[in-house]
Parts: C-alpha cells; structure tokens; sequence
C-alpha cells in the first residue's frame, strides 16, 4: 500500500505556500520574459496574439472556476463543499487577469499598434487585396458594436462583473468560516442567480469581442456556448490537479474520498460530450449549408489559398476531434480512470493542454501571411504561445497560493460540509 | 495489491476537528413524516377507489375534444393534404409547429427521469410517473402530425429503410429521416423506461387486489408485473436497469430535438440557419416539458390531496428550472437577434426585424412574452408559493412554446427571398380541429393513466422520506467517506 498520505504533513505551513507562490511567480515572470523575448524573432502581431491565447486561457479557466461557485450554491450541492474553496481561490486571480489583459487594450489605443491584433480597431488596414477595414461594406455595418471605444468599455465591463461577483462570493463564504452565520450561504445564492446569467452575458461577449472578431467577417451564435464548455472543463481539470496536489501534500487527507474524484471526473464527462455536441453542432451545421461567408472561417483552418492543405486541418483532425473528444471520452467512461488518482491526474493534464490548442485553432489563424494563408502552428511562433500561457499562468498560480494559506483549507461552517466529507457514492435513484 | 490510501482512518488531520456546520436544514421530499403505508394507501388508493365523477366528465370532455383529431384527419385523409392551410410560400407550418410542440412537451418526462436521476435529484420521485407518462402520450400525438403531413399516410411505410420495396430509397441526408429513427427510438426507450420503473407498484397492486379477491385485476396486474417478487436480485436487476435505461436514454432525449432543430438549421432560409439551434432547441423543450408537468402535476396534487408528496419544495425545483431554461431561450432569441445584425446578411436581417416588426409580430410578442417575461416572475418566493398563479403561468410557458415554432417555422416561409411570392399563412379549419383535437387525445391517455397506474413510485418515495435515511436522526459526524485511491488497483 501507498502510504503517501500517512507520511505526508497534515497541513503545509503558511511558509512552505510562501515558497511555492514565489515559485510561481518566478515562473510567471520568466514566461513573460521569454514571450517578450520573442520580439526579436517574431512580429510584433505574432507576440501580441500569443499573448491574447495567455490571457484568453486562464481567462477561460477562471471563468469556469466562478461558474462552478456559482452553480454549487445554485443547486445546494453537497459534494462539492470541500472543493468549492479552491475555486473561491482559483478566481482570486481575475485581478490580475485584468492587469495581464490590460497590455493588449493599451496597444490597441497608441497609432502605430492599433490593429496588432483586431484588424477593425484600425480602418487602414489592409485586407488583403479587398481594400481596407474602413471601406469594408461588412464593417461600416457592425462598426457600432466593433470600435475601440466600445472593446475598452466592454472588456472593463466584463472583468468588473467577474471581479465584483468573485469578491463577493470569497467574502461570504470566508467570513461564514468565521462566524457561522447561515446568512451567507443564503447572500451566495442570490449572487450566484444573479451572477450566473451576467456571467454567462459577460463571457459570450467577451468570446466574441476577444476570439471571433479577430476574423470579424464570421459570424456563428454558438460561439458563447462553445467557449463556455471550455471554460467549464478547463476549470474542471484545474480542480483535479489542484485535489492531487492538496491531497499528495497532506492538506486534503481525510477530507477528500473517492467518490469526490468520481464525482469530479463524472462531470469532465459530461463536459466533454457537451463541448463535442457544440463544436459539433456549430460545423456541422456550418459544413452542410455550405455558405461561403460561414465556410470561409473553417477553410483557413484547412487549406491554403491554392488548395492545399495547412497544418490546421490536422490540428483540427488530430488534437481538436481526437484529442478534445475521443480520447477524453474513451478514457473517463472508465470508473477507474476517475478514481485513481494518477489517471484522473493525467486526463486532466491532456484536457488542459488540448484546451490550449482549441484556443490556438480559435485565435492563431487570424494571423496571415503575405497570401493571405493562416500562419501555420508548429513553428517558432509557438514557443511564444506556450510561454505566453505559462507566464499568465504562472501569475494566477502565483494569485492562488497567495489566498490559499489565508483562509481554512475547507469551508467549515458551511452547512453542507459534513454531506461532503461524508459524500458516499451513491445510488442515482 | 491494491494501493490505497486509508485516509480518514488514524490521520484525520486538524481541520476536521474545526468543522461545525451551520444549521441550514434539507427540505424533506415527504412531508408531514408520512409512513409507508400511507405512502402505499395514497397512491393506491387513487386506482383503488371508486371512479370520481369529475373523472368521468373530463374524460368524457377529453373523447369529445379528441373526436376533434379523429374528423380532421378523417377529413384529410378523405380529401387530400391541400385541406390544410399551406400554400408557396408557407409549406410547413401547423403540422411541424404542432409536432415541435408536443414533442418538446415530451422531453420533461425522460429529463426528470434520466438527467434528474443521474444528477441525484431525489425530488425528482414525486413527478416522474406522471412526467414519463406525459413524455409518452406527447410522443402519440406529436406523431400524428408529420405522419398525416406526407399526404398519403398509407405510403408513410416508405419513411422506413425498405430499400429493395418498389425502388423506394430514403434520403438519409435529411434530418426528417433522421426524426423517424430519432422519435421512434425515443418513443420506445421512454415507454422501456416508463415500464421499468412501474414494475414494482405493478407489483404492490397485483397483491393488493389479490387480498382484495378481485381475480381480474390481480392477474392483469401480475401479468405486466412478470412475477416481480421484491428479492435482492429483483431490486438488483432493478436499480441496472433502471440506471442503464436513464443512461440510454439521456444522449437520446437530447438528440431527438437536436435532430429537430437539425429540419430547419441545416437549410438555408434566414432565420433557420443558426448555429445555436441545437442547444437552443434543447432548453426550450425542457422549458416546455416542465412547463406542462406544472400544469397537470398542480391540478392532480390539489384533487387527490398530494400536498405532502409533492411539497412546496418540488414546486420550487420546477419553477426554477423553468426559470432557468426560460432564461436560456431568452439568451438564444437574444444571440440570434444579435448575430442577424452582426453577421451583416440582409436577408438574416430583414427577417428579424419582419418577426418583431412585421405582419406576424403579434405572435412574437405573445412568444417573447409568455417565454422570456412570465418565467421570470419565478424569481419571487411569493409567486412559487401561490399554486394558482405558477399553475397560470405554465399555461402562459406552454402558449409561449407553441408561438415560438410557429415564430420560427412560418415568419422565416411567409417573407421568403423572392417578395414577390409572399404571403400570409393562416390555418384553415382542418388544422384546428386537429391541432385541438390532439389535447383531447393527450387528456384521454393521461386520465386512463391516473385512473390504472400508479401516479407516483411508491418505492422510490419511500426511499426518500425521513424516515428511510440510515442516518436520520444521527446527530453525531461520524465518518470521512471511502478511502482515496492513490493509485493502481483496489
């Protein structure tokens, strides 16, 4: 038997949390440094889209964690409580999301950087061989909705309704540690009825303003849905590794059973046929109409200008449909893969990363080379990227350990804390 | 050997010591701490007892209403499809309208049985009977409409893949072929599911009426109770089952109206080809679903005295996925009305504004009203409290679902690309009388259903009443759950 657990501390001191946050501080810090060190290797455009994959990811995965608070106090769930402290900590990092964001409103507002990454915040730009923005029919139309002064409004807009809510929630729920005050559970319910739609509202303009009008020509109504299932697995996978890592220090023994993981891993099921369902859905319906204003944004992620294929339809074959769907699938049907911990520690590092790409299948062909074909993904662009992420990352991870050793490990005034450690598997029925 | 973390036992760590809940009770599934039997002589005693009058009227109402069906069919089948109201450019409407409908009234039923079981929502065992049964009637009556719509219903055959039958090949890139598998696998899946779950009560009854002496009864209930003798490996054999079915049956009930919302998004008319119609179509037929499960559950729990079983609690669940999934809709008409405006088409365009503008824009309003504005007085405690008035307002959800299809289905036909061939879609007299005659048929089924089933499982009530807890009244926390896995195998 694996006696990690038995051997493990109870709890981390507040010093060893210190060490691991200024770890992944010094690990944000550095992916920054290399992402800007790729300024002297790749465009300007290049940087400043990578960087929006960065911000755009832990983005997504704080999104999800908020949403998982929110539905927890929704449905009165019981199994989660154990949990749902770790995300009350995971969206302590909207802030500095909003500061990491802020770098790619400022260059959109100096002359020269304008359309560094949305070609309409400029209307010189050059479409390639169609004139510019300015006198592109299809934007003169949506200018009300697509203009610098209304990205900057909405974009603050949405980090304050993320802000505001997770403020809320976190204080709630950490003072109710405190005093015990059934009052809380209570204020978290209506801030969760309430914030679930804004949220919902938030995140479907945000994927529009951020993600699709990079190509703003297209257009699909399912795009906020599409980028809230990613939200959701992505918070979910983050949830497992963050049950590991707590549980392999010691912090969650005695508190976290199998059936937590089970439970956990049930929904990244579920999760994942949702999100093949929309990504789905929204090609399929695309692919059978066969409506050139609607195809043209999957036939960049395919071929080039002369008809051959680009690197994107195997990203999309391979990592997207295999890699997003089938083998996540496949694996979490199993009741094992959910239980044993390095399994369900593995599917959620896949589903992390394959998240990553569908981003990069979203965001990166925007960018075009001199023909007009989507710059291809493997290449030293992508180092960029990954970097991007892991210095956005490294600062959340850093926002995280920060509020982690602050509050108690588990919500343990909360009303429902005993069903949760005592969450028995059960019956469905 | 396995590898397991025996956590809990020996090195609970500090934090548990700490843990002392607030006090913030469960509402109880059953009121009043009703035992079992009275659990047992309550739903029993609806079939056991004598028929009540108000029975014998409604149901001779609803055979007069379904007559209603019956001629207008009759009449069409006599006469030809051309009776109805259709005409370029409107050449679906009443009769898809009218199937959407009931086939998203039928989605509640497997919703509360599967989704709700495998999401552990035990609140769910005081509806589900009633929703599955609904689920099924509606299923009947959204199946007449597209059967009598192919014109000449003796050639209805020809929807099945029989290839080899007088040269006859379907077009299975259509997704109105796609409904013919989809609905019937649908229908049969429910009615398995329904069947299953009635087995046990089938059972109880079967005993009941043989003390009773009643022969007749006793046999026929025995007879679809097949023998069902309440040993282990029956409730063993049972909960698979069940748990297989509700497993079964989850993918399918999103699948049947993702299919449907499939007959207008893979087309090209504005208004129909919107990506968010597969997802969309799913919460409005949950909407709806509930919204009619409202509508029966709260007249059936006032005249058979039901307050205990289905509790203010249940009430609530209901009105608030209502309010909920009525907000989804909303989200989705928003979306659409958004991307026709973002996505520059002219065509998409005009049409949502010709919905909220033009000639048919009473129907939108009465569609935005009744789907988006109504579900959201649910949001006040008050209103759920006051059974009238959510009783009122699910009639409202279940208008308000109606005029959506006919939104969708006749606004974006009437004013097609070509105005020169626009028109202005109304039913003729054939389509009523069918249309209403269909709420005939559905009541007929539904009070056969309440007068011969059982209207609730009883052992699946029993199953969540106080009283069946194994830690009730146990103060005390005992227990830190199964030991984690680490890894390999247990």
């Amino acid at each position: 038997m694996s006696s990690h657990a038995a051997s493990a501390p109870a709890v981390l001191t507040a010093d060893s949390h210190a060490t691991a946050a200024n770890k992944a501080l010094l690990v944000g810090v550095a992916g920054i440094v290399v992402t800007l060190i790729g300024l002297f290797f790749s465009s300007g455009h290049v940087i400043a889209f990578s960087w929006l994959v960065g911000v755009s990811y832990w983005t997504a995965l704080a999104i999800g964690m908020l949403l998982m608070v929110m539905i927890h106090h929704i449905f009165d769930a019981s199994w989660s409580v154990v949990v749902r402290r770790q995300w009350e900590h995971g969206i302590s990092a909207f802030i500095p999301l909003a500061v990491l964001f802020a770098p790619l409103v400022v260059l959109a507002w100096l002359p020269s950087t304008r359309d560094i990454v949305w070609p309409w915040m400029n209307p010189a730009h050059e479409l390639h061989g169609h004139g510019t923005v300015g006198s592109d029919v299809l934007y003169i139309k949506k200018s009300g909705f697509l203009n610098r002064n209304m990205f900057t409004g909405m974009t603050l807009a949405f980090f304050a309704v993320w802000i505001w809510l997770s403020a809320r929630l976190r204080k709630a729920s950490f003072t109710q540690d405190t005093d015990g005050d059934i009052r809380w559970t209570r204020m978290n319910r209506v801030t969760s009825a309430l914030g679930i739609p804004l949220t919902a509202l938030a995140l479907t303009f945000a994927a529009i303003y951020w993600i699709k009008s990079l190509e703003y020509h297209w257009f699909s109504t399912m795009y906020g849905v599409w980028f809230f299932a990613n939200c959701i697995r992505g918070a979910l996978c983050s949830t497992v590794l963050i049950m590991v890592w707590l549980y392999r220090r010691g912090d969650y023994n005695g508190v976290l059973n199998t059936n937590h993981f089970h439970s956990i891993g049930q929904l990244m099921l579920a999760f994942t046929i949702f999100w093949a369902y929309v990504t789905f859905s929204q090609y399929f319906l695309i692919w059978n109409a066969n409506v050139p204003e609607e195809t043209f944004w999957y036939n960049i992620r395919e071929i080039n200008a002369d008809g051959s294929p680009n690197q994107w339809k195997y990203v999309g074959i391979i990592i997207i449909l295999f890699g997003h769907f089938v083998v996540p699938f496949l694996y979490l049907l199993s009741y094992r893969n959910k239980i044993v911990q390095p399994r369900i520690r593995f599917i959620a590092c896949w589903v992390l990363c394959v998240i990553f790409f569908d981003l990069c299948y979203n965001i990166l062909p925007a960018l075009k080379d001199d023909l007009g074909n989507a710059e291809p993904l493997f290449g030293i662009n992508l180092l960029w990227t990954i970097s991007a992420v892991v210095g956005v990352g490294g600062i959340c991870v850093w926002s995280y350990l920060r509020s982690l050793p602050k509050e108690k490990l588990i919500p343990i005034r909360d009303p429902r804390i005993e069903e949760s450690l005592t969450h028995h598997e059960q019956h469905a029925h | 050997m396995a590898h397991v973390a025996q956590s809990g036992a020996g090195t609970a760590p500090a934090i548990l010591d700490e843990v002392k809940p607030a006090v913030l009770p469960r509402a109880v599934l059953v009121s009043n701490n009703r035992s079992f039997s009275w659990i047992t002589e309550k739903i029993c005693g609806i079939i056991e007892g004598r028929t009540p009058a108000w029975w014998w009227v409604a149901f001779c109402v609803a055979l007069f209403v379904a007559s209603f069906t019956v001629a207008g069919i009759t009449y069409l089948v006599a006469t030809g499809v051309g009776v109805w109201g259709h005409a370029n450019p409107v050449n679906w409407a009443w009769d898809i309208v009218n199937f959407v409908f009931w086939i998203g009234i039928g989605h509640a039923g497997t919703l509360i049985s599967a989704i709700l079981c495998l999401l552990r929502q035990k609140w769910r065992t005081s509806i589900n009977r009633a929703a599955e049964a609904m689920t099924i009637f509606a299923v009947v009556c959204a199946g007449i409409f597209p059967v009598f719509h192919v014109g000449r219903v003796w050639f209805a055959w020809y929807l099945f893949p029989i290839p080899t039958a007088n040269g006859v090949w379907q077009n299975f890139r259509s997704p109105l072929e796609w409904d013919v598998f989809a609905v019937s696998t649908y229908g049969t899946v429910s009615v398995l599911f329904w069947y299953v779950g009635l087995i046990p009560d089938l059972a109880v009854l079967r005993d009941r009426f043989t003390v009773a002496g009643n022969r007749v009864k006793a046999f026929l209930y025995g007879l679809f109770a097949m023998g069902w003798r309440g040993s282990n490996r029956h409730w063993s054999n049972y909960e698979m089952a069940y748990l297989i079915l509700a497993g079964v049956s989850t993918p399918l009930v999103l699948s049947v109206h993702t299919i449907v919302s499939f007959d207008f998004a893979v087309s090209l008319i504005p208004g129909w080809h919107t990506t968010i119609f597969p997802p969309y179509f799913v919460a409005g037929a949950i909407f709806s679903g509930f919204g009619m499960v409202l509508t029966l559950m709260l007249p059936l729990r006032s005249i058979y005295k039901l307050e205990d079983l289905i509790t203010q609690y249940h009430i609530d669940c209901m009105c608030k996925i209502t309010l909920a999934t009525g907000t989804m809709v909303g989200y989705a008409y928003a979306m659409e009305f958004f991307i026709a405006w973002y996505g520059s088409n002219p065509y998409e365009g005009f049409t949502f504004i010709n919905r909220a503008f033009g000639p048919y824009a009473w129907a939108y309003w009465i569609m935005i009203t009744c789907n988006v504005i109504t579900p959201q007085f649910f949001w006040f405690k008050k209103v759920r409290q006051n059974t009238t008035l959510v009783w009122v307002l699910s009639i409202f959800v279940n208008v308000g679902m109606w005029f959506e299809r006919f939104v969708i289905i006749v606004t974006s036909l009437a004013r097609d690309f070509l105005p020169s061939s626009w028109g202005y879609y109304s039913p003729s007299i054939v389509e009523i009388f069918t249309f209403f005659g269909t709420f005939g048929v559905f009541s007929v089924l539904f009070l056969l259903f309440i007068r011969f089933l059982p209207v609730m499982p009883m052992a699946e009530l029993k199953a969540v009443t106080p009283q069946a807890d194994p830690h009730a009244n146990h103060e005390e926390f005992t227990g830190h759950g199964d030991p984690v896995v680490e890894r390999g195998h247990a």
